[in-house]
């Protein structure tokens, strides 16, 4: 049987390293970087939305049987970046956590609390030894009752936090300085500024041009508060409105 | 807790004695941001630092600063997801205390009940220590009173104190400035003035939390304009 706490075992389990870091936690967000795709959110005035890659890695695979964004209730939809098998697993999670709210409370989980709710659930994995955090970054969106437009990200290490925009994957780091700059004053955006802005960003750090099947989009939206995924027609317009504009 | 495979314990003693993942604990928190607080005659102030990774992130949904009961308030200084886990498990059991005695529970109890939940972490098996410290605050029948809880379990009541980054500056400073008939008003003041001795950049109600309970018995943590207003006094 293997004993931790100094016999090197910090790198293996989510135990403390001497500078007080856990290693398992720090790996977690490496393999979310390994994914090789780049998420990005943006919330709006009065919509959010999440945009991602689509990489279908092999011609014969079934590419609407590839995605990313998932509903977790009508209303709150949750884009997961990062390891496939471990995403499944924490949207099942998700979903039961806000089927179980809407049985017990009688009204739908609002986004915050949801998140959360996952947030907490990978608390766990960092603080019990005999289950490894999951390799999966989440951001979920929706339209709260009292607060509007939300968009919040989870990550391996337990955190959440609400954003005004926000982004995950191999191209973090990128993302973030582009969107910082973009939303440094305080843009009251429409919506088609929100996807709009949100695809350009994508389009910028990963320096092309893309074809409407090669990203997919998510939106909620204040007068139409169910999750919806864009279809090919709806992404086409904004690519063609993206590059008119510039 | 924990699984069965995983039924021993890692925190474990080292040769010399020592229990080092409860220092390697304690290494997570000395990285956290800075918090303080400070016991008045007539309350307490518990404050922190709240910056935040990007200028993306929505200062508005965070709360640093959070209410047990509400007549004790709590703030933290480490990892911020280990604190929403003792912030569930204090609230719970002051509720429990609620139902059976009918009466909100002291501070000194739930400190203690808190601690103990600190302390089996660094016991029981499969589990790693908390890589938090924290702040609880609270006014009931014994008065004000200012408790500090260590990843170890161990507690003590303070009548300042300051955890996380560059706590030693802040702890001179707030020897130097502390009296013991020092009233709430003086002791946020204070509290302001120790943050802002540490803090990198410009301090805003927006970069900073603050919580205060007085004789009222309700804890509140300001909001970002009242919080402006005081860092405008202390200018």
């Amino acid at each position: 049987m293997s004993r931790g706490s100094g016999a090197g075992y910090d790198r293996h389990i989510t135990i403390f390293s001497p500078e007080g870091r856990l290693y398992q936690v720090e790996y977690a967000f490496k393999a979310v970087k390994a994914a090789g795709i780049t998420s990005i959110g943006v919330r709006g005035k009065d919509s959010v939305c999440f945009v991602t890659q689509k990489k279908v890695p092999d011609k014969l695979l079934d590419q609407t049987s590839v995605t990313h964004l998932f509903a977790v209730t009508k209303f709150i939809g949750l884009l997961a970046t990062g390891m496939t098998a471990d995403a499944k697993s924490l949207i099942a999670h998700a979903r039961n956590e806000a089927a179980n709210f809407k049985f017990d409370l009688g009204y739908e989980i609002p986004v915050d609390y949801l998140a959360k709710r996952i947030a907490d659930k990978s608390q766990v994995y960092t603080q019990h030894a005999y289950m490894r955090p999951l390799g999966v970054s989440a951001m979920l969106i929706g339209i709260d009752d009292e607060q509007g437009p939300q968009l919040y990200k989870c990550d391996p290490a337990g955190h959440y936090f609400g954003y005004k925009a926000t982004s995950s994957g191999s191209k973090e780091q990128e993302a973030v300085n582009f969107l910082e700059k973009k939303i440094k004053n305080n843009p009251q955006l429409s919506y088609d500024e929100t996807v709009q802005t949100a695809i350009s960003a994508l389009q910028s750090i990963l320096l092309e041009d893309f074809k409407p099947t090669e990203i997919e989009v998510g939106v909620v939206r204040a007068g139409k508060p169910e999750f919806r995924v864009l279809s090919t027609e709806e992404i086409d317009e904004h690519l063609t409105a993206i590059s008119e504009r510039d | 807790m924990g699984d069965s495979q995983y039924s021993f314990s890692l925190t474990t003693f080292s040769p010399s004695g020592k229990l080092v993942q409860i220092e390697y604990a304690l290494m997570a928190v000395g990285a956290g941001q800075t918090s303080l607080g400070i016991k008045a005659s007539n309350g307490v102030v518990i404050a922190t630092e709240k910056k935040l990774p990007s200028i993306l992130v929505d200062e508005a949904s965070i709360n640093k600063i959070q209410s047990l009961t509400p007549n004790i308030g709590v703030v933290y200084s480490g990892m911020g997801p280990d604190s929403r886990v003792l912030v569930r498990k204090s609230r719970k059991q002051a509720q429990t205390y609620q139902r059976l005695y009918q009466e909100p529970i002291p501070l000194s109890q739930l400190v203690r009940e808190t601690a103990a939940v600190m302390q089996e972490f660094t016991q029981s098996g499969g589990v790693r220590p908390f890589g938090v410290s924290l702040l609880m605050a609270g006014f009931d029948d014994n008065g004000p009173q200012l408790y500090q809880v260590d990843p170890s379990g161990s507690y003590f009541s303070w009548k300042a104190s300051a955890i996380g980054k560059n706590v030693s500056n802040a702890k001179t400073f707030l020897e130097k400035r502390y009296s013991d008939d020092m009233e709430l008003e003086d002791a946020i003041h204070t509290a302001i003035l120790t943050l802002k001795e540490g803090f990198e950049g410009q301090i805003s109600g927006k970069n900073i939390e603050i919580g205060i309970i007085d004789e009222k018995r309700v804890f509140k943590v300001l909001t970002p304009a009242e919080v402006e207003d005081y860092l405008a006094e202390v200018e």
